[in-house]
């Protein structure tokens, strides 16, 4: 690890009177990199290692066989495997774009002073400080075809009752609109805080040069809060891929298997069936996926710190 | 400001919109966690009715609801939800404040690695970590302890911790450590008494934060806390027991959870918007 190193060159360095910043810096991150390496680091390297292995956890003394890459072929040249990977790009897709359109409309809007905002602001943050378990419950239970709130609406505006979790089209938008109430809140709050980092004299400036409304949010708001965007964009973009809470509570994977995210669907493999060396593989795939999109994220993040 | 003369409406009807999606779900699960079984199915679905608390007696274990096979009865998870997110958020935002100041002054080798390398803790799927986590914890006899727990909840937001916290430190002109060294104050005096003070809102907002996630974690918990160490909303997911789902109990469970937060929230709020710069910003901004 590279990173340990200056812990424990700075020992080295330390003065008698006072303690060297190369001490300090070693004994700041010190608990903080003890954590990581025993939380992530480890459960990465056996990762890799098992996903190589016939093993299953819940029969040990059979032993592992190594099985070299022939978990990963064979997760991959499952068609149902794929279905998981393109029902989850869906998920996400309209998931995180709901949220953010709907999130930065919001948070526009509030930038406005008026009274009781205060109040208002932190009524709109609730749905994001209840427990994902309960809004999953919350939901399933609106959103029942019988008597669910959801559909008396529906039947109100003149329309029939929709089966709404019941069907694996309507499902994905019952998550989606589940998860969107959930979450938008949080890019609101992280797009209400870049708004208000940028400077006010650049926007009068703006405006008294003429510039319309739209212009100004286009073409100043948006492009001065683009980093923290993009910091928000991926914290839900790696949330929603993550998301399996909502579906647990919501459908249960189902019909079938048709609502299972990937997610869901590791759990299943490790957690249902106990193909411990499998499950491994196919959260080594999901890491790569979410690593490489994170990567991409960070590399567009430092080059906008470099064009300003 | 007296610049902003575009008409409030639209600002308004947006707002009007968007509050009526955030708020309905909520009065729903409200009015639901105060309804009897006949309510809780009628049709149409009512508005007004008599208010039943058998949901949050059940919650609590009071009284006859106690004696149901699916009532929660929650004290003892509720010992253990708020000793494992309340030791867990100080130790984060405590790890966090520690590595995000290090990170933020200290230009040390490998300090984007680490901070890439802190963003982790948010991408790992939990059930992919799980099985490790699960071996680990009964090699160590962490397995089902209030101890296991407060370690994962740590773990889960060091990250954001991190990053949230360096992003305040950013923003506090490096100067001021610079003019207490110069003055014959160590570094630590400088950081303890000078620099931290600065950065109150940011240990806020940074708390708020991680209790939020520590509070509700449900992926780690529901496998590692299997008995003794059971939190609340594990709790509540067994409560869909062999009779159905009662619906009343966890809407109920859901108000009585969110309540400390919210409240927490509502203190902060001020810290909050001021905080979530991740540092970016400030950086472009200076």
């Amino acid at each position: 690890m590279r990173q340990a190193i200056p812990a424990s060159r700075a020992t080295a360095h330390a003065v008698p009177k006072a303690i060297s910043d190369r001490t300090i810096c070693g004994l700041f991150m010190a608990p903080a990199l003890a954590i990581l390496i025993l939380m992530v680091a480890y459960p990465f390297i056996s990762l890799l290692y098992y996903s190589t292995l016939n093993f299953s956890i819940l029969n040990p003394a059979k032993g592992s066989e190594f099985i070299g890459l022939e978990n990963y072929t064979r997760l991959l040249s499952r068609e149902s495997v794929w279905e998981r990977f393109v029902f989850t790009g869906q998920f996400v897709l309209a998931t995180v774009v709901v949220q953010f359109c709907v999130g930065v409309a919001v948070a526009y809007a509030f930038q406005r002073n008026f009274r009781g905002r205060d109040l208002l602001f932190t009524i709109a943050m609730l749905p994001m400080m209840l427990c994902p378990i309960v809004v999953g419950f919350l939901w399933r239970y609106m959103f029942n075809s019988e008597w669910g709130v959801v559909n008396y609406l529906v039947t109100l505006l003149g329309f029939v009752k929709i089966d709404w979790l019941g069907v694996p089209g309507n499902a994905l938008w019952a998550v989606v609109i589940a998860d969107a109430w959930m979450w938008t809140p949080f890019v609101i709050l992280l797009a209400t805080a870049a708004f208000r980092g940028i400077p006010t004299d650049i926007n009068e400036a703006a405006e008294i040069d003429g510039a319309s409304p739209f212009f100004r949010f286009t073409r100043v708001t948006l492009p001065m809060s683009m980093p923290i965007l993009l910091i928000a964009f991926l914290l839900r973009l790696i949330d929603a891929f993550k998301q399996s809470d909502l579906f647990f509570a919501m459908t249960g994977g189902g019909p079938g298997s048709d609502t299972e995210t990937v997610a869901f669907r590791l759990g299943k493999i490790a957690f249902s069936h106990f193909y411990t060396g499998q499950a491994s593989a196919f959260a080594v795939i999901m890491l790569v996926i979410i690593i490489g999109l994170s990567l991409i994220f960070v590399r567009l993040l430092t080059q906008q710190g470099r064009q300003d | 400001m007296s610049l902003h003369r575009q008409p409030i409406l639209i600002p308004a009807i947006v707002i009007g919109i968007y509050m009526i999606y955030a708020c309905g779900p909520l009065l729903w699960l409200v009015l639901s966690s105060l309804k009897d079984r006949q309510e809780l199915f009628s049709w149409p679905p009512s508005l007004f009715f008599t208010p039943d608390l058998s949901g949050y007696r059940m919650v609590f274990g009071i009284g006859e609801a106690a004696e149901t096979a699916t009532a929660l009865g929650l004290t003892d998870a509720l010992i253990n939800s708020v000793v494992i997110s309340v030791s867990g958020t100080v130790l984060a935002v405590a790890f966090g404040t520690l590595a995000g100041y290090a990170c933020s002054r200290f230009a040390f080798p490998g300090r984007d690695d680490f901070m890439f390398f802190a963003l982790s803790t948010r991408m790992i799927p939990p059930v992919a970590v799980l099985v490790f986590y699960h071996v680990m914890f009964s090699r160590l006899g962490l397995s089902d302890t209030r101890t296991g727990l407060i370690l994962v909840v740590t773990f889960i937001n060091l990250g954001l911790a991190t990053w949230i916290m360096k992003g305040f430190f950013d923003g506090v002109p490096e100067e001021i450590e610079n003019i207490a060294l110069v003055n014959g104050y160590t570094r630590l005096y400088a950081f303890w008494n000078l620099v931290l003070p600065m950065v109150r809102g940011g240990i806020a907002a940074t708390a708020g934060f991680c209790f939020i996630f520590a509070w509700n974690e449900f992926a780690f918990s529901t496998i590692l806390a299997t008995t003794q160490a059971k939190t609340l909303p594990v709790k509540i997911s067994s409560a869909t027991g062999a009779t159905g789902i009662e619906w009343a109990q966890i809407c109920a469970a859901g108000v009585v959870l969110v309540i400390p937060v919210a409240i927490f929230f509502w203190l902060i709020r001020k810290y909050l918007l001021m905080g979530m710069t991740f540092g970016v910003l400030g950086r472009s901004r200076t």
